[in-house]
């Protein structure tokens, strides 16, 4: 009998053989009766015809541009900060539109709901004075801010961006797990794991009428834009800086919607206006999307310690001249004991919630302490006033009855102490969905975030979301604190969508963006990325020509190695070191810098800096002295060129650029001084001409520009005043004047510019020398002149 | 009682500050009933590039001030009179621990002198289980609020001891507890962790002591610099009851009231954010004269 092709009801039997949802657990890929739901079907049908080997290629194609993108995840260890790999599951959460409608009706209605509670506790106080919300949880929370009682924003609302964490109960029906409304974070990370996701199922996903994303933020980014209190203001996020575990997510989306991504120290307040530092002065800003903990956003009226705010911003606020995204002090919203009372509240409303939130006691009252109580096998029991959702437990958490962690109280005697500061809520199991685990598709536990966005026509909801998947089948929810893996969220539609994308579309009439003003922060790291990379470039190379030498004359004694590594020193570089730390560690202070500018700085520049660092740490256990040294700086040499070509070559030649440029101008111009005051000196040992020009880059322009041998004359010649000498001082002064001029003009300010005409003088002067007058004296007098340009740059353009 | 005030209060900058913005809580309160201020002046040097006033939360009037020109030092100079005339007040009626506790639950106001503000952890005062421990042997059974509080002050009025080196503005009062010894400041944030901990709202008050004791009294202590006291909630019928543990006594017209909050940081004199690269020192001096 001839063998039946292989039908697609075949692969799926086969799929439900192993694939086995838990008794009592509702599944996103199966429904009640153990069938594939519809919305899954396609899908699955596509994943089950792929061999293996293809599924990893594929995998490993999402992996690859999640890594080139940058993402990782921090994590915050006992020990120290590491950051590991983005755990992607490849396998998207499915959900149809219909369902996903009902969804987003339930979650609209809560925003509204959220939006009109913190209206009242930041206004009149009604509903604790009618007795629908204790005073004293309001009263004891750290996240009802006292500055901003009383406080209408601006733009008439408090809250326009919120997420919602959701899951599927056993029933079936969706439960909010927990409101998220102080700086909520995903929906970057929501992007791209869209991005990875779609280049993983890339021949699928075009048509399988999955709805877009990029509809959203531009709709957001609209509405942003929208609160301006004048056209000429500034919108930007404020972010907490590179420590945070997010910080990535806001460079993202800073650069995804052509926003500024500035930092506390950015901005500075005048007669209750905020204004951002830039390289032009001082420029109003009236709309930022925070991403800061409100209590730290102003150190003189909330968190005195805080070293991210901004002095005099909740004046701002309170005169009308800035609108925060989400308003100051929205995070009280997300109080875990607000989802005992908020299903009331919102039947005052007159109607009752679409979606309810997951059930939740109150232990400052006696009768429902009481059926905390009695119910405790059943309960999660935590710190009332706690901000975090119900998989993050903090402090002292109680679930099935037990400690999380081990004390000496019993459960009884820690809820009759604390009382008011606990809630119990109900333990949830979550549904599961498929993840490919060894080779199949398992079912694992998920949640999912949500967000939505206020815009001009109301609320409107990302189809999508940011998906968490527990790492085992535990799908209790508390289990998802055990590390485990994000998804994309696909919400399907029976009918072909439309595809949104940020850019412009086709026919639209054609328009330059107005390039957005610098931050001084950022001109500042932009600035000494070029001299860093710069410096170490300066340095590989010493290095290089230490250890060439030292194989060629094996006596570490000679002159010139003396001479050289004394120059080296003053560099902090040790050469009983292959690779010295000094390297390390100013290769170090470059990645620094790019990462503070993060938003402004290509992708592939970012990942071949941090490659060049990763070799040179590598090549600390491998290195030896002399050839493999040399040979090891040459690596190093041709990853550093890589990288300042890619810098070079690719990047806008924005205000930002000049800035980078300039450090590597004045780095080199600074350097090259240094060198030829021991190199180019009378008294220098043998050789040491020659290194110069070696050091230099120069060696063939040398021997072509000049008959004879290396003397003093054509090296200081051919190193300082031949202007077509891309390693000469003189060529690196023009290109920092040109750049200085181009600066003084971007910035409006023409001619007249303190560092133009400091780097003027310091050209000027220099040319005014020949090869026979530039000394040893002079050219260290030089040198001094060319690094004292950098506190006149700073001074006009940095602080 | 009518006094006339001076303070001072000046900064020095180790390097010249380029920019500053400052919250000021140093001029005595208006409080109708008890205290009004007849006239007042502040005036700080180097002049002020910006200055304007507001209400805070609780109901302090604040000065905002900023610079943005380099400067090396700021000096705060205060004149004022005022006219103190708290009612005499003796011994209140009040509920026990039990009693005041549903009272609280039963107030259903956040309004700024609600008790739900004063029994959390504040900026800067916490409870710790020494401080609680301390407080609890010093309660008796149906014991009255008022009663709690006065006892709690005389304990540390008894057990610390006043030492103007021992702390700092910034020691903690769980520091300062363990060594039994400090300023104004630390004996009243003490005061106000041990009542928290035992259930009893309690508030920071910061204000100034006449300086010259009436005659066959003694000096206070702390009148030559500024005060600080405690405020406890002794239930709706009492309200709210000053005292000063430093000196072991119920606060009347010998202390003269800048600003209520919940501890130091709500009523610091002087807050503020400056960019400058080196420290800092403080002075200040005060004078309190009663002119009646």
């Amino acid at each position: 009998m001839a063998q039946q092709p292989r039908r697609v009801g075949d692969t799926i039997a086969g799929l439900l053989t192993s694939y086995r949802p838990l008794p009592g657990v509702a599944d996103e890929l199966l429904d009640k009766s153990g069938q594939v739901r519809p919305v899954w079907r396609q899908f699955v049908n596509h994943f089950l015809a792929l061999s293996k080997e293809d599924v990893a290629q594929r995998f490993a194609r999402g992996d690859q541009h999640l890594r080139d993108a940058g993402v990782f995840f921090r994590q915050y260890g006992k020990t120290d900060a590491g950051e590991r790999d983005w755990p992607l599951s490849h396998i998207p959460v499915l959900i149809h539109e219909n369902e996903w409608n009902h969804i987003s009706d339930g979650l609209i209605q809560r925003a509204e709901l959220l939006e009109s509670v913190v209206a009242d506790l930041y206004g009149e106080n009604k509903l604790v004075a009618d007795g629908h919300l204790p005073a004293s949880l309001i009263g004891m929370s750290k996240e009802w801010l006292r500055p901003l009682v009383g406080v209408k924003p601006r733009s008439g609302h408090y809250l326009s961006f919120v997420a919602f964490e959701i899951g599927r109960g056993p029933e079936g029906d969706w439960w909010v797990l927990g409101d998220r409304t102080q700086a909520p974070s995903g929906a970057g990370f929501a992007l791209e794991n869209r991005i990875a996701t779609a280049r993983v199922f890339s021949e699928f996903y075009p048509a399988a009428n999955v709805y877009r994303l990029a509809g959203f933020f531009q709709t957001f980014r609209d509405a942003l834009r929208g609160l301006r209190n004048e056209n000429d203001s500034q919108v930007a996020i404020l972010t907490p800086g590179l420590w945070n575990d997010t910080y990535f997510e806001h460079a993202y989306i800073a650069r995804y919607l052509g926003l500024m991504l500035l930092e506390g120290e950015d901005l500075t307040v005048e007669k209750g206006q905020v204004m951002v530092r830039t390289v032009a002065g001082l420029a109003p800003v009236s709309v930022l999307w925070s991403r800061l903990d409100a209590a730290y956003a102003d150190p003189l009226e909330l968190e005195e310690g805080s070293r991210l705010g901004t002095p005099g911003l909740v004046e701002s606020i309170r005169r009308g001249n800035l609108t925060m995204v989400n308003a100051l002090g929205s995070g009280i919203l997300e109080t875990r004991a607000l989802l005992a009372f908020l299903p009331r509240i919102q039947a005052l409303r007159g109607e009752p919630l679409k979606l309810s939130n997951i059930a939740t006691w109150w232990c400052g009252q006696q009768a429902e302490r009481e059926h905390v109580r009695q119910n405790i096998e059943r309960m999660m029991i935590g710190p009332a006033l706690s901000t975090r959702p119900p998989f993050e437990p903090d402090g002292k958490t109680v679930f099935g009855g037990r400690f999380q962690s081990e004390t000496l109280e019993t459960v009884e005697s820690y809820i009759d102490a604390e009382g008011s500061m606990l809630v119990g809520q109900e333990a949830v199991t979550l549904s599961t969905t498929p993840a490919y685990v060894d080779g199949q598709l398992v079912p694992r536990p998920m949640s999912i975030r949500v967000f939505l966005a206020r815009t001009a026509n109301g609320w409107q909801v990302m189809p999508g979301g940011y998906a968490r998947i527990g790492r085992t089948e535990d799908a209790t929810a508390i289990a998802m604190q055990r590390g485990g893996s994000v998804a994309d969220v696909w919400v399907v539609s029976d009918y072909p969508v439309q595809s949104v994308t940020m850019l412009p579309p086709e026919g639209a009439p054609y328009r330059r963006t107005e390039p957005g003003v610098l931050p001084s922060r950022a001109a500042d790291n932009l600035y000494w990325l070029g001299r860093y990379v710069e410096r170490a470039e300066g340095v590989m190379r010493l290095l290089r020509a230490y250890h060439t030498r030292l194989v060629e004359t094996a006596n570490e004694d000679a002159p010139l190695l003396k001479r050289l590594r004394e120059h080296l020193e003053s560099y902090d570089a040790d050469t009983d070191e292959c690779i010295p730390e000094s390297l390390r560690a100013t290769l170090a202070s470059a990645i620094h810098s790019a990462s503070h500018v993060r938003d402004r700085f290509s992708i592939d520049g970012w990942v071949a800096l941090n490659d060049l660092a990763k070799t040179a740490r590598q090549m600390v256990q491998t290195a030896k002295p002399g050839d493999d040294a040399a040979r090891a700086m040459g690596v190093l040499l041709r990853k550093i060129t890589g990288f300042s070509g890619l810098v070079h070559e690719n990047m806008y030649r924005s205000v930002g650029w000049r800035f980078l440029s300039i450090g590597r101008s004045l780095e080199r111009a600074l350097t090259t001084a240094e060198a030829l005051e021991n190199f180019a000196d009378p008294k220098a040992p043998e050789g040491a001409l020659d290194l110069s020009v070696e050091v230099g880059d120069s060696s063939m322009t040398h021997r072509s520009r000049y008959a004879v041998a290396t003397n003093r004359k054509t090296v200081v010649d051919l190193l300082v005043f031949d202007a077509q000498n891309p390693r000469s001082i003189m060529y690196h002064l023009a290109e920092i004047r040109d750049q200085a001029g181009q600066l003084s003009e971007a910035v409006g300010k023409g001619p007249a510019s303190d560092f133009l005409r400091a780097v003027s003088h310091v050209h000027g002067a220099l040319a005014a020398l020949t090869p026979e007058t530039l000394d040893t004296a002079a050219l260290n007098k030089a040198g001094e002149a060319i690094a004292g340009l950098s506190d006149v740059l700073s001074d006009e353009y940095l602080t | 009682m009518l006094y006339d005030i001076g303070l001072k209060i000046s900064y020095e900058y180790d390097r010249s500050a380029s920019t500053g913005r400052h919250m000021l809580r140093m001029m005595p309160a208006n409080l109708p009933g008890e205290q009004q201020v007849v006239s007042a002046s502040l005036i700080i040097d180097p002049e002020v590039q910006e200055r304007s006033e507001l209400i805070d939360f609780f109901g302090n009037t604040a000065v905002e001030i900023a610079y943005r020109a380099p400067h090396e030092k700021i000096v705060f100079d205060l004149r004022c009179r005022v006219d103190r005339h708290a009612p005499e007040r003796g011994p209140v009626a009040s509920p026990s621990l039990q009693a005041l506790a549903d009272e609280i639950a039963a107030y259903d106001s956040l309004e700024p002198s609600a008790p739900h503000h004063f029994l959390g952890r504040s900026p800067r005062v916490r409870t710790t289980p020494e401080m609680d421990a301390y407080a609890r042997l010093l309660v008796k059974p149906d014991m009255p609020a008022f009663d709690v509080m006065k006892a709690i002050g005389e304990a540390l009025h008894r057990d610390m001891v006043f030492d103007s080196k021992a702390t700092t503005v910034d020691t903690s009062p769980e520091e300062a507890f363990a060594g039994k010894r400090g300023v104004c400041q630390d004996f009243a944030h003490i005061m106000i962790a041990c009542l928290r901990g035992i259930g009893m709202p309690a508030g920071y008050v910061s204000g100034f002591l006449r300086t010259i004791p009436p005659k066959g009294k003694p000096r206070l202590a702390g009148a030559d610099a500024m005060h600080a006291w405690v405020r406890a909630w002794c239930g709706r019928e009492a309200g709210w009851v000053e005292f000063d543990p430093t000196n072991d006594v119920l606060v009347q017209n010998d202390h003269i009231v800048i600003g209520r909050g919940r501890d130091y940081s709500d009523v610091a004199p002087v807050k503020g954010v400056m960019r400058t690269a080196g420290s800092q020192t403080s002075e200040q001096a005060v004078d309190v004269i009663p002119l009646t």
